[in-house]
C-alpha cells in the first residue's frame, strides 16, 4: 500500500537534489570577480539606516485586519453569486445576514476610531 | 436548505445577543455603557432557561454536521451557567481595568457561542470552527488589560501555544480524514472497520488528537501554558477560561473518542488512564508550593482535569454522567473561588496567598465562599465535589482501574493540604490591615449563588444527577 506513495518521496528527493545540482554547476562555470557594489543587498529596497528593530504604527495592523475581513467576504460572495439562481430567496436572506454581521463589525471599527490615522 | 433552523435557536439567540450588545455599545456614549454587563447577564439567563425547552430533541442537522442532543444541551447549560456567574461578578472589575467596557462582555458572549458550537459539533470542520471561535476570543480576553505586561504576556503566550495545539489537532484530524475519507464523526467508526481496522497512520492521528485536546483541557504534559495564562489574564477571564474552555474541550473530546473510535477503546483508554494519573499527581503536587493564589488555582484546575478524565477512561454512560456532573459543579466551585480572588485583588491589588491573612475578619462572606469552594474541589463531604468524585471513581472501579482510583484518592488527600493552608491563613492569621473589604452587589450575588449551589448539590445531588444521566444516555442514543 505504501508503494503508492513512492512517487511523492521521489519528487521530494528530486526537489532537494535538483537545485543542488544547478547551484553546483553554476558555481563551477561562472566567472568570479566580486566587487562591493555587486555584493550589496539590492533586491529588497534600500539599505537600512540605523536600528532595524523599530516600533511601527499599530494602525497598519488595524487596516490589515479590516482588509482581511472584506477579503474573506468577497471570497464567500463569489461562489454565492455563481449559484445564486438555484439558491433562491434563502440564498439572498442568508447572504444579507452574513453581510449585516460584517457591516456591524466594520461600523464598530469605524466608530471606535480604527480607521483614524493618528 | 430544508433544515429546521429553530433547532439552532440557542446559538442564534447567543449570536444575536452578542451583536446586539455590540450595537448598543456603539449607540450609547462611553460613560453610560456600564449597564451592558448586566444586560449580558440577563440575556444569558434568558437563553439558559430557553435551553430547557430543547431537552429530548436529539436530532442531527445538515447531514450530521451539527448535533442537537441532550448531551450538548447539558454542556450548553454548563457554559451558560459559567457565563452568567462570571459576567455578574465582573462588572465592577472590568470597569476598573478601564479598557473598552462593552467589548469585554461581547467577547464573553462570543466565547460562549464558540463553546456551544464545539459541544454540538458533529464533524471535523464544525468542531474546528467552534474551537477557534472560542480560543480566538480568549486570546483577546487574556490580553485585555491594556498596559499590563503580565496580561499581554498571557495573551501572547496563549496565542502562540494555542496556535501550536490547533496545528497538532488539525494534523490529527487530517490524518483521520485521509484514512477514512469522511469528516462526519459518526461515519468514522464504520469506515475504519471497512478500511481494514486500525492502520498505523490512524494511531498517529489518534495520538495527535489526544495531544490537541489535552492542551485545551490542560492535561499534563500539555499544561505548561495554563499557570502563566491564568495568572496574567484578568481574573474574570481566568475563571471563564478555567471552566468554559475546559468543559467545551471535554464535550468535543468525549463525542469524538466515544463515537468515532468505539471499537478501539483498548488503544486510547490506556493513553487516557496514564494521562489522567499523571495530571492528577503533577497538578496536585505542584500546587502545594505556590504562593500566588491564581497560580495555585491554576494547578488545582489542572488536577481537576485529571479527575474528570477518569470519567473518559470509563467510556460508558456512567463515566460520562460523572464527567457531566463534575463539570457542572466545578463551574460553581471555580467561579466562586475566582470571584473572591477578583474582588480581593481589586480591593487590595494583591494575589499573594500571604495577603489573605485574616480575610475572615475583613470579609466573612468572601472567606466562607473561598473555603466552601476549595473544600468542594478537594472533595470533602457534604459538598458537591464529594458527590462528583463518587460518580467519577465508581464508574472506573468496576472496569479494573482500581489503581487510578487509589491515585485519585491519595492525591485528593494531598490537595486538602494546600486548600486548607489557604483556609488557615484566612481564619487563623491576624490581618495586617484591618479595613473591611467591600463586596459589590453583582459579585455578592455570584458569591452567594456559588456557595449555595455547591452546598445544595452536595446535600441533594439528585436533580443534577438525573439531568447528567439523561445527557450521558443521549450521547450513545443518537448513533
Amino acid at each position: 500500500m505504501l508503494i503508492k506513495y513512492a512517487g511523492v518521496v521521489i519528487i521530494m528527493i528530486w526537489g532537494i537534489v535538483f537545485p543542488a545540482i544547478l547551484l553546483g554547476l553554476s558555481k563551477l562555470f561562472h566567472p568570479n570577480n566580486p566587487t562591493p557594489t555587486k555584493l550589496s543587498t539590492y533586491e529588497c529596497g534600500l539599505e537600512t539606516q540605523g536600528e532595524t528593530w523599530v516600533q511601527f504604527k499599530i494602525s497598519y495592523f488595524m487596516y490589515a485586519l479590516i482588509f482581511v475581513a472584506f477579503d474573506v467576504e468577497t471570497i464567500f460572495l463569489y461562489p454565492w453569486a455563481v449559484r445564486f439562481q438555484s439558491l433562491g430567496l434563502f440564498g439572498i436572506v442568508e447572504m444579507f445576514i452574513f453581510m449585516a454581521i460584517l457591516i456591524v463589525g466594520f461600523w464598530y471599527a469605524w466608530k471606535e476610531g480604527a480607521l483614524e490615522w493618528m | 436548505m430544508d433544515a429546521n433552523y429553530s433547532l439552532m435557536a440557542i446559538e442564534i439567540a447567543t449570536a444575536l445577543l452578542a451583536i446586539g450588545v455590540l450595537i448598543i455599545g456603539l449607540l450609547v456614549p462611553k460613560e453610560q455603557r456600564y449597564g451592558l454587563g448586566y444586560l449580558v447577564t440577563i440575556g444569558l439567563t434568558g437563553i439558559f432557561f430557553l435551553t430547557f425547552a430543547f431537552y429530548g430533541t436529539n436530532t442531527k442537522l445538515f447531514g450530521g454536521m451539527y448535533i442537537v442532543d441532550d448531551f450538548s444541551i447539558f454542556f450548553k447549560q454548563i457554559f451558560l451557567a459559567a457565563g452568567i456567574l462570571v459576567t455578574l461578578a465582573a462588572t465592577l472589575y472590568v470597569k476598573k481595568i478601564g479598557a473598552n467596557y462593552g467589548e469585554f462582555f461581547v467577547m464573553m458572549v462570543f466565547a460562549t457561542l464558540g463553546m456551544m458550537v464545539l459541544s454540538s459539533a458533529g464533524d471535523f470542520i464544525t468542531l474546528y470552527l467552534g474551537l477557534e471561535t472560542m480560543t480566538i476570543t480568549f486570546y483577546i480576553l487574556a490580553g485585555f488589560k491594556k498596559g499590563d505586561s503580565k496580561s499581554a504576556e498571557a495573551g501572547v503566550k496563549y496565542l502562540i501555544l494555542g496556535a501550536m495545539s490547533s496545528a497538532v489537532l488539525l494534523y490529527g484530524l487530517s490524518l483521520i480524514y485521509g484514512m477514512t475519507g469522511t469528516v462526519i464523526v459518526q461515519d468514522v467508526a464504520a469506515l475504519i472497520t471497512a478500511g481494514g481496522g486500525m492502520q498505523p497512520a490512524l494511531i498517529v492521528g489518534l495520538v495527535f488528537l489526544v495531544a490537541g485536546f489535552g492542551f485545551k483541557i490542560s492535561a499534563v504534559p500539555f499544561q505548561m501554558w495554563s499557570p502563566d495564562v491564568y495568572e496574567g489574564a484578568p481574573t474574570p477571564v481566568t475563571a471563564f477560561l478555567a471552566v468554559g474552555s475546559k468543559a467545551a474541550a471535554f464535550a468535543a473530546l468525549i463525542r469524538f473518542f466515544l463515537i468515532a473510535f468505539p471499537d478501539y477503546q483498548a488503544e486510547w483508554k490506556v493513553l487516557f488512564a496514564a494521562l489522567a494519573a499523571l495530571t492528577i499527581i503533577v497538578g496536585n503536587l505542584v500546587a502545594i508550593p505556590q504562593t500566588n493564589i491564581k497560580r495555585m488555582l491554576a494547578y488545582s484546575s489542572i488536577a481537576q482535569a485529571g479527575y474528570i478524565m477518569t470519567g473518559v477512561v470509563a467510556a460508558d454512560a456512567a463515566g460520562i454522567k460523572g464527567v457531566a456532573f463534575y463539570l457542572m459543579l466545578y463551574v460553581f466551585a471555580t467561579v466562586g473561588a475566582f470571584t473572591v480572588v477578583m474582588n480581593f485583588s481589586s480591593n487590595t491589588g494583591s494575589d499573594e496567598i500571604k495577603d489573605y491573612a485574616g480575610l475572615a475578619q475583613r470579609s466573612p462572606l468572601m472567606a466562607a465562599v473561598l473555603l466552601v469552594c476549595l473544600l468542594s474541589m478537594a472533595g470533602i463531604p457534604p459538598l458537591a465535589g464529594f458527590a462528583g468524585k463518587i460518580f467519577l471513581f465508581s464508574s472506573i472501579v468496576s472496569q479494573g482501574y482500581l489503581w487510578l482510583v487509589i491515585v485519585g484518592l491519595v492525591m485528593s488527600m494531598a490537595s486538602v493540604y494546600y486548600y486548607l493552608s489557604v483556609a488557615k491563613v484566612m481564619y487563623m492569621a491576624d490581618p495586617t490591615d484591618n479595613t473591611p473589604i467591600v463586596v459589590p452587589v453583582g459579585a455578592k450575588a455570584t458569591l452567594l449563588l456559588t456557595m449555595g449551589i455547591t452546598v445544595f448539590l452536595g446535600v441533594y445531588p439528585e436533580p443534577l444527577s438525573v439531568l447528567a444521566t439523561i445527557a450521558s444516555k443521549a450521547l450513545f442514543m443518537i448513533n
